[in-house]
């Protein structure tokens, strides 16, 4: 509803069709709606980046300064909903945890490696247990007093498997997302979509798994 | 209609800049002076002095003299102690609210009040511009103000509220990078990426942009909001003092170095320092000091040490200040996804970015020519001049699309910081966090805002604690309060909560960590005007007695001049040089009181007993001119 006249307006207006008065938040339309880009993973960057743009000569408080409060705020929140949005989207892997959100199989963000509570998936089970003997081996090395140098080509070595894993992770999210384009593009129904979305799921748990194990031989390295 | 302008709060020098006809301009004294240093006196008689006055008042009354304090903007005590042990004048911490305070003499004041003085002598400056050129109102009331892009919201609010105690209403804080890249309006036409590289008095910035369809879209920023020209001076003042001590000249007694020296060393390097922007080589010229028989440097009215000194030997010394830039320049370029070489323009900003080491270190990493078309000192300003009439005039020309320099994010279990804005996210932008109880019918809880990149609360900068509060009374771990994080187009932040379950809009109570409460603001502008009468007292007062120097100065002259005696017996009535000598004695006794009326009254009588005797010098001189000359000749 718009709070300048009070009329009604379509989800992804961003000003009133009765007034022309730019529109509170509330029940706007999604990232993907919002920008008015498809629902899909591989995105026409330069295009993201016109409707950006567009947008932002739209609605940016800079043009709202001597507007009414209500206009004024209008102007903050869009401008911060359009900034969030873009921000999500232009990014290929905040693009897929979006889009798992939005379609209800969120990847709960793996927060509890250190509480021990998040289990190895299965498919890296061979790495992490080859990791952590590396690792064992380089405290103890290290308890042994040895060489910065040493211990950081040991280090190196152990991480070659894990970012093996990581280029192979890119490159399946990418087949995904790949498919997920075509779905939406054949207006799929859900049961086509959900084992899609599953395995993007998936694959986004274990990236971010790889990432906390790589993040963790860094730490490692600065100990 | 009332005026609004742009301004650069400088660490070393502040300027005011405005739009007229669509052309944005500086605004300077009746010299052609643009510069107003940013410095502070708070003299034993009680007058303030800011700008030139100030700086005069640097060698004379350093202890009174405040400059630099954009670096205490925002600060807590902790944080500028080891400034604070090279300065001449003190810094105070609070212990009741841990604010900074700057004691000049018997007076205290905040950062924010020292930038407000300075802010009000620009405003003064900007409104008599305007009153000479004829405007109807030339009221000055609203400003955009310049802060460098790293600043952080402490920082930020700081600035604002020196504006407020200004007077001033604070239309946008925006970045001085960005404000640069506007006045170079690098323009819509034009498509392309910048960096701009802004090294000031104070403080170093990296700016990367994206300019299109006359959008300028920040890509990353980054920096050292402490680092900049004054590390350079001071790097070279110790450099200077060890060169005498070399030399075998005593420059400290008793572990204390000769009083004032460290001011006048620092005076003759900054001149130096300019010098060799252009020459090989200068002579560092130490005012009011020479070296004595006993082979100490000490106070000599008048004299001067010098020593030579070449751009080299200069060079060596700063250059380690100068490398600490271009790891901030890496990582902008790093986190806008660049290598240099996709660099376009360059742009020096900054009265730094003169040294001829700082422009080949920059044209060596992005291998550009940088643009120095412009000003460095002025840019900033101009840009904020173009910015402040975008806002009024709702001109859709240009769009500056700004990001949030640093990430913010709250403490967590453990004393980990978790993230919720990221650093170069473009503003405004928003944020929110889940939060919850942990015992039972628990109704308040405590947040603490960090900004920062480093993972532990403790690496990162505390920016206020909030005592959320109103929370329904559930088991613990069912409230489910959403804390709703805002930066807006400013770079400040703002916080609203709310819990879902209940819908229940939370009260929250800033306390923030180092800045002033909006209370203290509010009082200090209360204070600030009624101060402001006995400022402009002040001023008037100056002003009387430059002008009663000036007759006076006159006069003994034509005292002493040779004719006088011929004058006195021939052209002057018998009482008149009496006169004179009197009405020059009364000028005398009144001319270092407070009172103006005084001063002015003896001005005007000495005026009016030394006209005869001024008409009659005139007469004289035209006479000798003209003297065997013909008619003809003239």
């Amino acid at each position: 509803m718009c709070r300048s006249c009070g009329g009604g307006a379509p989800v992804d207006a961003h000003f009133c069709p009765q007034c022309t008065k730019i529109l509170t938040l509330g029940r706007q339309g999604d990232y993907f709606s919002f920008l008015s880009v498809p629902r899909k993973l591989n995105l026409d960057q330069a295009e993201l980046e016109r409707k950006f743009r567009a947008l932002s000569r739209q609605f940016h408080p800079d043009y709202f300064y001597n507007a009414p409060v209500a206009e004024r705020m209008a102007s903050l929140e869009r401008s911060s909903y359009l900034n969030d949005a873009y921000r999500t989207l232009r990014d290929a892997t905040a693009r897929v945890g979006y889009l798992l959100e939005l379609e209800g199989f969120a990847a709960t963000p793996v927060n509890g490696a250190a509480n021990g509570k998040v289990e190895v998936p299965a498919s890296l089970l061979e790495e992490v247990f080859a990791l952590n003997e590396e690792l064992d081996e380089v405290r103890s090395l290290r308890t042994g007093g040895a060489s910065r140098e040493q211990l950081q080509a040991k280090l190196d070595r152990a991480r070659l498997p894990i970012e093996q894993k990581r280029r192979e992770h890119e490159d399946e999210l990418k087949a995904l997302s790949g498919q997920w384009d075509a779905l939406v593009d054949r207006r799929a129904g859900d049961e086509q979509r959900r084992p899609v979305l599953a395995a993007l799921r998936q694959r986004m748990l274990e990236r971010n798994y790889i990432n906390n194990l790589l993040a963790g031989i860094e730490r490692e390295l600065a100990n | 209609m009332s005026k609004v302008v742009g301004i650069d709060l400088g660490t070393t020098n502040s300027l005011v800049a405005y739009v007229r006809d669509g052309v944005p301009m500086v605004i300077r004294d009746a010299g052609g002076d643009a510069l107003v240093p940013s410095i502070v006196s708070a003299s034993a008689e009680g007058p303030i002095y800011v700008g030139r006055e100030a700086q005069r008042r640097l060698l004379t009354d350093p202890v009174r003299t405040a400059y630099s304090i954009k670096r205490f903007m925002g600060k807590g005590a902790a944080d500028v102690q080891d400034d604070a042990a090279l300065l001449p004048f003190r810094v105070l911490a609070s212990a009741d609210d841990g604010v900074v305070r700057i004691g000049l003499g018997d007076k205290a004041f905040t950062p924010p009040e020292i930038g407000a003085l300075v802010l009000r002598e620009l405003k003064r400056r900007a409104e008599d511009h305007f009153r000479e050129a004829g405007d109807v109102d030339a009221e000055v009331d609203r400003a955009v103000i310049t802060v460098p892009a790293y600043f952080n919201d402490a920082q930020r609010t700081a600035t604002r509220d020196a504006g407020r105690i200004a007077g001033l209403e604070v239309l946008r804080i925006i970045n001085e990078p960005t404000a640069a890249s506007l006045a170079y309006g690098l323009d819509q036409r034009r498509t392309g990426v910048i960096a701009v590289y802004d090294f000031g008095g104070g403080t170093f910035d990296i700016s990367i942009l994206r300019v299109e369809d006359g959008v300028f879209q920040v890509l990353s920023t980054n920096g050292d909001t402490h680092l900049g020209g004054d590390d350079i001076d001071r790097v070279f003042v110790q450099y200077v003092l060890d060169l005498l001590e070399q030399n075998d000249i005593v420059v400290q007694v008793g572990g204390t170095y000769e009083a004032g020296l460290v001011q006048a060393i620092r005076k003759a390097v900054i001149a130096a320092k300019h010098e060799l922007s252009d020459g090989d080589q200068t002579e560092i010229v130490i005012p009011e000091f020479a070296l004595g028989a006993d082979g100490r440097i000490a106070r000599a009215p008048g004299a001067s040490y010098r020593l030579t000194l070449t751009r080299s030997a200069f060079e060596d010394e700063i250059r380690p200040i100068v490398e600490r830039t271009l790891e901030p320049c890496r990582q902008a370029l790093a986190d806008a996804g660049l290598q240099p070489v996709d660099i376009d323009e360059v742009v020096l900003v900054g009265g730094s970015t003169r040294m001829p080491l700082v422009r080949g270190m920059v044209s060596e990493l992005f291998q550009r020519t940088p643009h120095t078309e412009l000003n460095p000192d002025e840019v900033v300003a101009l840009g904020a001049a173009v910015q402040a009439d975008i806002l009024v005039t709702g001109n859709r020309d240009l769009l500056l699309l700004d990001v949030t320099p640093l990430s913010l994010g709250i403490e967590t279990m453990g004393g980990v910081v978790s993230k919720i804005i990221l650093r170069n996210s473009t503003i405004p932008a928003t944020g929110s966090e889940m939060f919850t109880t942990a015992v039972d019918h628990q109704t308040a809880v405590d947040i603490h805002v960090l900004q920062g990149e480093r993972e532990l609360v403790a690496d990162n900068r505390s920016l206020a604690r909030f005592k959320l509060r109103g929370i329904p009374p559930l088991p613990a771990g069912l409230p489910r309060v959403q804390v709703r994080f805002q930066i807006d187009a400013n770079g400040i932040l703002s916080v609203t909560a709310a819990e879902l379950r209940t819908n229940v809009e939370q009260t929250i109570e800033v306390k923030p960590s180092y800045g002033l409460t909006d209370e203290q603001v509010e009082r200090m502008l209360v204070e600030s005007f009624e101060h402001a009468e006995a400022d402009y007292d002040a001023r008037l007062l100056i002003e009387a007695r430059n002008e009663a120097e000036s007759v006076m100065l006159a006069t003994e002259k034509s005292l002493r001049s040779p004719d006088f005696a011929e004058i006195a017996k021939h052209e002057l009535s018998p009482g008149e040089p009496r006169a004179i000598e009197a009405s020059l004695a009364a000028l005398k006794a009144v001319l270092h009181g407070a009172d103006r009326h005084a001063i002015h009254t003896a001005t005007h009588a000495l005026n009016e007993a030394t006209r005869h005797l001024a008409e009659a010098i005139m007469n004289r001189s035209v006479h000798t001119a003209l003297a065997g000359r013909s008619v003809q000749d003239i």
